[in-house]
């Protein structure tokens, strides 16, 4: 009788563990070819995407209102298509004028044509001193507010549609950065649909205004072998006068000379950063309609076109001390000021002063509290936008 | 006429002392001091210029891949400079 009960019991146990081998060599089959899929994921020359951006919004109390502001979305879009071609853009959604804004801050395509050069065609961040193309997201930006003559009401460029080439060598123990490009280039306000700001280059030029292109460039040196220190010059050339109009011939140069210097300092646990800019603008004098001139329509006036901006800030940061909370502060000082033409509509002579304290969440979120001052003269001024003042300005930034 | 001719000249020109230029300078010899630099030391020195140190747990082995590149262009990282970092980058994360 228990003979009779052993056999179905082997039986069984075989049968058993026949299907358990068979299903784990499935398993093991199954993990290895999941393993060989991760393994062709990471091999290099595949597509591979990217999504990153950064989000800002803030509080600021000015002498005229307490408002909450910003609320601005930044999606960066990468797609990376082999080891040398790359694609890029950035969106930004913010509220401007109670009516939702969105802007393409750039859009281009890269191709590392050698080790030490590479060209990108499309919408790209003018490398034009050192704001825009490196410090304009609001996670990389110590302060709550841009420096005077940078974005709105600002006289330098931000981005621009052409080809450019750009790239790094080292020379020994020092390092230099170029870039040289060819751009639409800047468009002349002519007066005829803003009057108040004829004589004033617009950076939104395209389709470009006239057949000729603007030449640029910037050139970084970096002389120490710890890239600590970098000194840079800018500069641009380009007809800025509508192609068919009396202002065809009217020409801008623009140039400009910044040095970063980023060390950190054993003696005092902290980081030190220093960085400052000068650049000017100088466009070709020409004689503009003066629609304020009631008596006598065809009335012209004209001035000396000329536009200078500076920046110069200074962050130091405890990073190196053991306390955690001392390590994520921050503190941050700025000056800069905007000299524009005497004689204009849009004439300014602006200083402004802004200082920060920083409180970093982690390496890219920060909470930004700010005092700004600001004092001069504005010729022209569109009210609400005036930057004449003291203000309080409380922004919170990340980085994703 | 005259004018377009001369852009065009100085155009002509000007690229060809770039690339005459960047011809030298990628054969110019780097010291040892540089060719020692680790990936973490470059990741420290370079990604400070401009924005705290990024941590390499944000992302993973393909997307450093990706970020790395982007900011190979952005931040004019050297091809030797973007490779060393990648890899820091990988095997810290």
């Amino acid at each position: 009788m228990k003979n009779i009960l052993i056999l179905p019991v082997i039986l069984l146990f075989f049968t058993i563990n026949a299907y358990s081998q068979n299903y784990d060599n499935q398993k093991f089959e199954k993990m290895s070819n999941d393993i060989d899929s991760l393994k062709e994921l990471s091999k290099p020359g595949k597509s591979k995407f990217l999504l990153r951006g950064y989000s800002h919004s803030g509080l600021e109390i000015t002498e005229e209102n307490t408002s909450f502001v910003g609320g601005s979305f930044n999606p960066i879009f990468i797609y990376k298509q082999s080891d040398r071609l790359m694609f890029e853009s950035e969106l930004e959604f913010e509220l401007e004028d109670r009516n939702l804004n969105i802007g393409l801050e750039y859009a281009n395509i890269s191709y590392l044509l050698t080790k030490s050069l590479t060209v990108r065609f499309g919408k790209i961040l003018l490398p034009f001193g050192i704001f825009v193309d490196r410090m304009h997201p609001a996670w990389v930006d110590k302060f709550s507010s841009k420096p005077l003559g940078v974005g709105h009401g600002g006289i330098l460029p931000g981005s621009d549609i052409g080809i450019e080439l750009r790239g790094a060598s080292y020379l020994g123990s020092s390092k230099i950065n170029y870039s040289l490009y060819v751009m639409n280039g800047p468009r002349l306000n002519e007066g005829d649909e803003e009057p108040d700001e004829a004589g004033q280059l617009h950076y939104d030029n395209f389709p470009d205004n006239n057949k000729n292109k603007a030449i640029g460039g910037r050139l970084g040196f970096l002389p120490l072998s710890n890239s600590s220190l970098e000194i840079g010059f800018s500069g641009m050339y380009g007809k800025v006068g509508s192609g068919n109009s009396q202002y065809a011939d009217v020409a801008s140069k623009l140039y400009a000379i910044d040095i970063s210097y980023i060390q950190n300092l054993p003696f005092m646990q902290s980081v030190l950063d220093i960085k400052t800019r000068y650049s000017g603008v100088i466009t070709d004098n020409a004689d503009y309609r003066d629609y304020d001139n009631l008596v006598n329509p065809d009335a012209m006036y004209t001035f000396t076109n000329q536009n200078s901006t500076t920046f110069a800030q200074i962050a130091i940061r405890p990073a190196m001390v053991n306390n955690k909370i001392l390590r994520s502060f921050e503190i941050a000082g700025r000056y800069s000021d905007l000299l524009t033409p005497e004689g204009s509509k849009w004439a300014s002579n602006l200083n402004q002063w802004e200082f920060s304290l920083n409180y970093w969440l982690n390496w890219r979120t920060v909470f930004k509290l700010s005092y700004r001052t600001t004092e001069g003269e504005v010729e022209y001024d569109e009210g609400t936008d005036s930057p004449v003042g003291k203000a309080f300005l409380f922004h919170w930034a990340i980085g994703f | 006429m005259k004018n377009k001719r001369k852009s065009l000249i100085y155009s002509g020109l000007g690229t060809l002392i770039l690339f005459a230029l960047i011809f030298l300078l990628s054969n110019c010899n780097v010291s040892n001091e540089i060719k020692a630099k680790s990936g973490a030391q470059l990741w420290g020195e370079n990604c400070l210029r401009c924005h705290n140190n990024p941590s390499p747990e944000t992302f993973s082995d393909v997307e450093w891949d990706v970020a790395v590149m982007h900011m190979r262009i952005r931040a004019n990282l050297t091809d030797e400079e973007a490779k060393k970092i990648a890899k820091f980058l990988k095997t810290a994360n």
